[in-house]
């Protein structure tokens, strides 16, 4: 028989899914195996074992065993280092955090280590406890994730005449062709919007400035509604779904302005 | 499964989409029910049926009932100025064997679930709006669960009726009843101290 290796690693519960009488099936990103999926036995019933731990997007400390790295991992113990008390006391917070994880997840392969989105989480979940949520830190989180995940938009060049991008001239955007060209290019049609450079240029920004400068960046209206169409477009489009937290966080900003 | 004969492994297929019930349980409710009396097999099914046929929501509160208002909003004795918000039926179930609460309800039959797409347009507010609308609440309680699904509800509802010119409150968080310090988790503790009362 196969002896269970046991590991200890960091994660963030990403979700939780109902399994048997009484056990859950975890998601986790960890830092040192990526996304992680995971057995709790008497999760759903035992309240001392696993009190309070599974809730999504806290940061939790990990021990758990499994035969082989294509095998469901079995859950010794979780413990919570941090539960993100500001975001969770704040729906607009609680609902970016569960953007955040939700991306996070349709944008990892199992069991793939990576280190960089890990931080991005931490970094994001962190500023997001401390600053006033705002369109930038979701637009910018976007961009990061997509960098880092292999799925950066083209945007700093016409993916055509590759001529660099302009002040004062008009882009579209191309989902599927994963990038933006120049108005001599794109040949739009009536009803494409135009996107100014100042947007692309924002995302650009975005995507490298330093952390701690996100919480100065205010998006005008303009800004807000472009590069969130663009990007939320250039998603839906790779991923070949739509995000379901984008769509609650949506209708509750209908009801509640 | 595979050496159950045919009506038995449909039975247990059955049974084991409840919630809760897993292909072992669900076999052994399937062999109970293979040797139970005809007469009491056909009680069940019945029920079931039955359940499914008579039962509707209250117009008023959404609770589960047979007429068009539930026994509760029926009740002149309750406080109709005062609206405890459940997620569903079982938690006003459970309020409800508590005893201790003598106002009425408003059952949202759903929580915010951001990951698996449940917003506010998945659940029953416009009943409760109409209610709180019409003039007569003085004050709502909000008793979603303590979790963050729970917790996001309650902070959506306070949004929406914070200008209305009613009471909110907010179920008490912390310490169970016979509780020892040493073996409760932080998150608990920590919600304990932030809801302290004075003596
Ligand atoms: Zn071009
Ligand atoms: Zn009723």
């Amino acid at each position: 028989m196969a002896v269970r290796e046991s590991y200890k690693t960091t994660g963030f519960v990403l979700r939780t899914l109902s399994y048997g009488e009484s056990d859950l099936i975890v998601t986790f990103y960890s830092h040192d195996f990526g996304k992680l999926k995971g057995i709790a036995k008497g999760a759903k019933r035992s309240k001392k074992r696993f009190a309070n731990v599974f809730e999504p997007f806290s940061l939790t400390n990990i021990i758990f065993t499994r035969k082989s790295r294509d095998m469901l991992a079995f859950i010794e113990s979780c413990d919570i280092i941090d539960h993100y008390h500001a975001i969770r006391q704040d729906m607009e917070k609680t609902l970016i955090a569960s953007y955040f994880i939700d991306l996070t997840d349709h944008f990892s392969p199992e069991g793939k280590k990576n280190e960089k989105v890990f931080q991005l989480l931490r970094d994001f979940l962190l500023m997001l406890g401390k600053e006033k949520a705002s369109d930038a830190t979701v637009r910018f989180f976007e961009m990061r994730l997509l960098k880092l995940t292999g799925f950066e938009p083209a945007l700093e060049h016409c993916i055509v005449c590759k001529t660099p991008v302009t002040n004062g001239n008009s882009y579209y955007f191309h989902a599927g062709e994963g990038g933006i060209k120049c108005s001599a290019c794109a040949q739009p049609q009536r009803y494409e919007q135009p996107i100014s450079a100042g947007t692309v240029r924002t995302l650009l920004l975005g995507k490298d400035m330093d952390i701690e400068k996100i919480k100065l960046i205010a998006l005008t209206d303009s800004l807000a509604a472009e590069s969130r169409s663009i990007l939320i477009g250039f998603i839906a489009h790779v991923l070949g779904r739509e995000v379901k937290s984008l769509k609650v966080m949506e209708q509750v900003r209908k009801l509640c302005t | 499964m595979k050496a159950y004969a045919q009506p038995i492994k449909k039975l247990i297929s059955e049974l084991g989409k409840l919630p809760g019930i897993g292909e072992k349980t669900a076999a052994r409710l399937a062999n109970y029910i293979l040797r139970s009396t005809e007469d009491d097999v056909k009680k069940l099914a019945e029920s079931i049926i039955e359940v499914k046929s008579k039962i509707k929501l209250c117009r008023i509160c959404l609770n589960l009932t047979e007429e068009e208002t539930c026994h509760i909003c029926h009740d002149t004795t309750r406080d109709q100025e005062v609206i405890c918000v459940v997620e569903d039926p079982d938690a006003l179930a459970a309020i409800e064997e508590s005893g201790g609460f003598r106002g009425t309800y408003h059952v949202l039959h759903g929580v915010l679930a951001p990951l698996d797409g449940i917003g506010p347009d998945n659940l029953r507010l416009g009943e409760l709006v109409r209610r709180i609308n019409e003039g007569h609440v003085k004050e709502i309680i909000i008793a979603t669960n303590t979790n963050v699904q729970g917790e996001t509800t309650a902070l959506l509802l306070t949004r929406m009726f914070k200008e209305k010119n009613i009471k909110l409150t907010r179920i008490a968080m912390g310490m169970p009843m016979g509780g020892d310090l040493k073996y409760i988790d932080k998150m608990t503790i920590s919600k304990s101290l932030e809801f302290r009362r004075g003596m």
